[in-house]
């Protein structure tokens, strides 16, 4: 795997997505250990057993299982951390295929899988920028997913106060770099290079019922995506300037940045790789956790429930995990947020922890997203091979607030249709 | 009714035929909300509302109070029916308090207590009197005509007009000894001014015309009934959906004929097609909106407007009126170039409805247009007292422009607005869009648009001849008595009826965002051509003249610390510009003559809205400015979300204006209709027997067209709270 080192840095930053390298196949070594990094064992730290409880009296410890902003929550008694047994998270295998045979090792004319299998290297000045492109690329929802209904509450950290409520429905698709769902690579015509489309509807509360939202994100990462937004109470389709990602999304404590914990342009960042850490993250099986009986849903199926102080966290178990430790420091200076680190999970290349830094270098979020292995979840996502979503929390450590999330995740293709993400499709809301 | 009836259930019918006949084609079956989907049991979303609105004074320095006491309660139903089949329905029935809670005002009791209350402009009166015209003050019944002002029926009637033909030496109009005869102008009641003449009805329950919010001068104005049409129907007509309330209609204004508690009910599919794209259809009672653009209904404008709800300050899904529509959309997604592409046909079979402007008496009567027909339909059909008509000057000799008028007394028949002519639901009279949607390689979206239906907004056409000629009792020119003019044809009379034109659009919007900016830029344009406005250089006093409207609008979401440093704050700002082409106005001895509409008009918007407390609380303040009227509105307000399922806003709502005289304009006083009994004279030269105005100018009727909608109500300022709460 070679960079072209001549390029400065910053200016790859800019332009990253047009970055050339001499590109190569991934040896067959480096994809088995990049999608298989439990395979001579899964990562283990002593007296961190399943069942055990982590709380204020025996967290330092385990201090070394942990990033450093669920260690102080754990520390200061926001909330106890229950351990689960190791798993491992396949990823699908077309996706690992796609990586296998892909000339990966370079952006441009990037087509599928993983587009930087190699370890990382702390020798690598552009290790962190590989990494950001393994996110960005990453299987997420796989070739398209849903989310119904995925609940979000406005929570006061301090006084368990719940807010607010909103009720989401959510669609995501790929419209390129596709791997199993047909077509493959790329649904066209799609002539302005969309890479993934976000579909998402409001039902609760009353005043953002039928309020609609349509991104498209482009595959030249220096553009901005395109987004539209349908007031239920205007009956119209609003264009947004969508270049205000710092904005709290709905008044929430996320950031549109945040979701799924780096939502913006790769060349919006400088990244930089950290090293590698074993840490707990919430990876888990849902049909094995403590599930709330708060919403009804039809077929039985129950939400991760919240704990914690303020019930801010989700109440799930947690496992020690392979993580990359991925920081993004803003190209803008006028950014509010001084860095951003994310504990990349190496098997899956999800952000499974991140720490939001304000501009004094104080930590000012902590955000957690719970993953559920898809075999035990709604039985339609058994053998999907995609790590779901099923519970996010964001806390905004200095206002003492949070945001959490609880998802009912579906792998199926056909709930993700592309007209759905067509832009006439929000004008035929109600 | 039984017609209105069959219409319904025509339309009822036409719908379930066309569901029934679509339902073999190859639908989705998914079972996410916002996909179609199986059979799934009605969700039912129920909302309390109360809207409660204090006014302070209005012109005549009177204040109003309550305004609104409005509780409404929405019911919203969505299921799903199987084979992708969705329908949706939202039942909404309002009842408004403020007819019996501020029934001085508004309801049964609104308006004067008796003729006296009614004080009608009569500038001429003074100067009689300073000339002893009428003998002195107090001598005899005619000297009632010396004050400034006459009560309702007070004008001038047979008995003067008699005395300056006698006086001039031109024919006798009147009976023996002063008696009615020819003319037809009314005499007072000099027994008793208090009590109008007979067919004038009761002096209680009126207003002077336009007295909320302008002052009438040396203009004209007239008395308006004001209280619900049970309670006094004078001057009611059906102008389309208002004008002939009775109080129980006004308090709860979906519960009509036309079934508006339905406010919408329809069903909607999307069809797979072999190609791959897909077809959405969407059929039932409905709004469908064009454009990009906030309050200015440039492509906007397949549904009519309820403009009586709130004026023009409610959100338009809540005011737009649903019709029974067919939509039908061919979506066909990407090609080479483009990203999007889809059709859109719109099929309105409805039977036509206007915009409802609001029945005088109620409180939100856009531009006061609605007193202004009421008025004019109460002077057809009754005659009524005009304020500052009849000019004053020697007997036989013209008025000069620049003079002084009595109040005059006409009789039914005369002047006034005769019939509105509502299209009747037919084929031919049903509306149809098309539009083309996409969106451009490079993310550029845009419409191209096309419609043809009949206009929301009334237009006055006069009837000129077919009214009686007020000096002869004949119609028209038709008499002997009209002397050289007769057998001219009549022009220029202020008699109509009222007409809703078809009208034919083209148009076309886009919008794009620009990273530079951080904004996103809205456009919105619009050709029309069968528009027809008030022009008093025309025979008939209207002209029909292309329009050219546009709205561009930019928005840019922008970090204001001190509001939130972490959620932006929305800035918005619009710029609606109109042109009228083959615009008419002429100078005249009097002042303007032609079209009161601005050949260009621009308004301006401004919206700054915050978002404070993770969006529970969201501060707003909307600015307005019509550049051309000089007039201006602010409303601030703050919604405070208290629990997800009740939320209250307090706001106000402040309007002004610069003045009012650039409003002025021809009040057809000198259009000249019956030489030459009617003929004005200046320093130019005097009329002639040839029709056609003079200039002679005030605020009413026609300023309320150059004030627009904020300058007609700059004093309805009002301080408001609305409590909504989901069930």
């Amino acid at each position: 795997m070679k960079l072209n080192t001549l390029a400065l840095a910053s200016a790859l930053a800019l332009a990253s997505a047009s970055f050339s390298t001499a590109a190569s196949a991934a040896s067959e070594a480096d994809v088995d250990n990049s999608f298989f990094p439990n395979k001579k064992g899964f990562p283990a730290f002593p007296g961190l057993n399943p069942g055990l409880v982590i709380n204020k009296a025996n967290v330092e410890q385990f201090k070394g299982a942990f990033d450093p902003g669920l260690f102080d929550m754990v520390k200061d008694g926001w909330v106890e951390i229950t351990i689960g047994k190791n798993s491992d998270f396949p990823q699908p295998k077309a996706y690992i295929d796609a990586t296998r045979g892909a000339k990966n090792g370079d952006i441009e004319g990037y087509v599928a899988g993983r587009p930087f299998p190699e370890e990382p290297d702390l020798k690598d000045p552009r290790a962190g920028e590989k990494l950001a492109w393994n996110f960005k690329y990453g299987v997420n929802y796989g070739d398209s997913g849903s989310i119904y209904p995925f609940y979000w509450r406005y929570r006061n950290a301090a006084t368990g106060q719940i807010e607010r409520t909103i009720k989401f429905e959510f669609h995501f698709l790929n419209f390129m770099h596709r791997v199993e769902q047909p077509p493959i690579p790329e649904i066209t015509p799609n002539p302005a290079k969309i890479y993934r489309g976000t579909y998402a509807k409001v039902y609760e509360p009353q005043d953002l019922k039928n309020t609609q939202l349509l991104i498209h994100r482009f595959e030249d990462d220096t553009k901005l995506d395109d987004a539209y937004l349908y007031l239920g109470f205007q009956r119209r389709v609003r264009r947004l300037a969508t270049g205000q990602t710092t904005d709290a999304f709905l008044g929430s404590d996320m950031m549109i940045e945040d979701f799924e914990g780096y939502n913006g342009r790769t060349s919006d960042m400088h990244w930089a790789y950290k090293g590698t850490v074993n840490i707990l993250v919430p990876f888990f099986n849902h049909n094995e956790q403590k599930l709330t009986d708060e919403y009804k849903e039809s077929d039985g199926y129950k939400f991760v429930d919240m704990h914690g102080k303020g019930n801010c966290m989700p109440n799930v178990t947690y496992q020690l995990r392979k993580s990359y430790i991925l920081e993004a420091t803003p190209v803008n200076p006028n950014h509010p947020m001084s860095k951003k680190v994310l504990y990349l999970d190496a098997q899956t290349m999800y952000a499974g922890r991140v720490l939001v830094y304000d501009r004094k270098g104080q930590l000012w979020k902590n955000f957690t997203i719970g993953k559920s292995h898809p075999d035990h979840h709604l039985p339609k996502n058994k053998g999907s091979d995609v790590s779901l979503d099923d519970s996010f929390s964001q806390i905004d450590m200095q206002a003492m607030h949070c945001t959490t999330g609880q998802f009912k995740v579906h792998i199926d293709a056909k709930l993700n249709p592309p007209d759905l993400f067509q832009v006439q499709n929000l004008r035929g809301g109600d | 009714m039984k017609i209105e009836r069959m219409n319904r259930k025509r339309m009822v019918v036409a719908t379930a035929l066309a569901l029934a006949g679509l339902g073999s084609l190859e639908a989705r079956a998914d079972n996410l909300p916002s996909l179609g989907g199986d059979v799934e049991p009605w969700k039912v979303d129920i909302y309390y509302e109360n809207d409660t609105r204090y006014r302070g004074q209005d012109k005549t320095g009177h204040r109003v109070g309550l305004s609104k006491f409005r509780n409404t309660l929405q019911i919203e139903a969505d299921k799903k029916v199987g084979d992708g089949w969705a329908v949706r329905s939202i039942l909404r029935g309002t009842w408004d308090g403020v007819y019996r809670l501020n029934k001085d005002e508004y309801g049964e009791d609104a308006g004067s207590k008796s003729a006296a209350d009614v004080r009608i402009p009569n500038t001429a009166g003074p100067v009689a009197q300073s000339v002893g015209l009428f003998g002195p003050a107090g001598s005899n019944p005619l000297t009632s005509h010396y004050s400034a002002t006459v009560p309702y029926g007070g004008g001038v009637g047979f008995t003067i007009v008699d005395a300056i033909q006698s006086q001039a030496g031109l024919p006798n109009l009147g009976g023996p000894a002063g008696g009615p005869g020819i003319n037809k102008f009314i005499d007072p009641n000099y027994g008793n001014l208090a009590t109008p003449p007979v067919g004038y009805g009761s002096g209680a329950g009126l207003q002077l015309l336009g007295q909320r919010w302008n002052s009438t001068g040396s203009g004209v104005a007239f008395a308006v009934p004001v209280r619900p049409c049970d309670k006094d129907k004078r001057g009611c007509r059906d102008f389309g959906g208002y004008g002939d309330r009775k109080l129980s209609e006004l308090e709860a204004p979906e519960f009509n004929d036309r079934a508006d508690f339905i406010r919408e009910l329809y069903a909607k599919k999307t069809f797979d097609l072999a190609d791959g794209s897909n077809f959405f259809l969407k059929l039932g009672r409905q709004q469908v909106v064009w454009g990009r653009t906030d309050l200015f209904r440039v492509l906007d404008v397949i549904n009519p407007v309820d403009y009586s709800r709130n004026n023009i300050y409610d959100e338009l899904q809540d005011i737009r009126i649903p019709m029974w529509i067919a939509q039908g959309e061919w979506r066909m997604g990407g090609s080479g170039s483009m990203q999007e592409r889809n059709l859109q046909v719109v099929w309105n079979f409805d039977k036509f409805r206007p915009n409802n402007l609001g029945q005088c008496g109620s409180p939100n009567v856009i531009l006061d247009a609605g007193c202004f027909f009421r008025g004019m339909a109460n002077l057809w059909d009754n005659g009524g007292t005009v304020a500052n008509f009849a000019g004053f000057s020697a007997p036989g000799t013209p008025a000069p422009v620049d003079g002084v008028w009595f109040a005059t007394n006409f009789g039914p028949n005369q002047i006034g607005i005769r019939k509105v002519h509502l299209p009747e639901w037919s084929l031919a009279n049903s509306q149809l869009g098309v539009k083309f949607e996409g969106v451009t390689q490079g993310g550029l979206n845009f419409s191209v648009n096309a419609l043809t239906y009949r206009s929301q907004l009334p237009s006055l056409r006069s009837i000129n001849q077919v009214a009686v000629n007020p000096f002869t009792g004949a119609h028209g020119n038709s008499s002997p008595f009209s002397g050289p003019a007769q057998g001219i044809p009549t022009t220029n009379l202020i008699a109509f009826d009222v007409y809703f034109p078809r009208v034919n659009l083209i148009g076309g919007s886009m919008d794009f965002q620009s990273e530079t900016l951080g904004a996103a830029f809205r456009l919105e344009g619009a050709l029309t051509e069968g528009e027809e406005f008030a022009n008093t250089a025309r025979p008939r006093l209207y002209s029909e003249n292309k329009v050219f409207r546009s709205v561009i609008g930019v928005d840019r979401p922008t970090f204001i610390p001190f509001i939130n440093p972490n959620r932006t704050t929305l800035i918005s700002a619009q710029l609606f510009y109109q042109h009228i082409f083959d615009h008419e106005l002429k100078s005249m001895p009097g002042g303007k003559v032609g079209m009161p509409d601005w050949e260009n008009n621009y308004i301006g918007t401004l919206l700054i809205k915050g978002f404070v407390m993770n969006d529970r609380v969201s501060p707003t303040l909307i600015l307005a400015r019509d550049f051309k009227a000089h007039a201006w509105a602010i409303a601030p307000s703050v919604e405070w979300s208290l629990t997800d399922d009740l939320k209250l806003t307090f706001g106000a709502n402040v309007k002004n204006r610069d003045n009012q005289s650039r409003w002025e304009f021809d009040d057809c006083r000198s259009c000249n209709p019956y030489a030459p009994y009617t003929m004005y004279t200046s320093g130019a030269g005097t009329q002639g027997f040839a029709p056609g105005s003079f200039g002679l100018s005030g605020i009413e009727p026609l300023g309320r067209f150059r004030a627009g909608p904020i300058g007609a109500a700059w004093k309805e300022n009002e301080l408001y709270v609305t409590l909504k709460y989901k069930f």
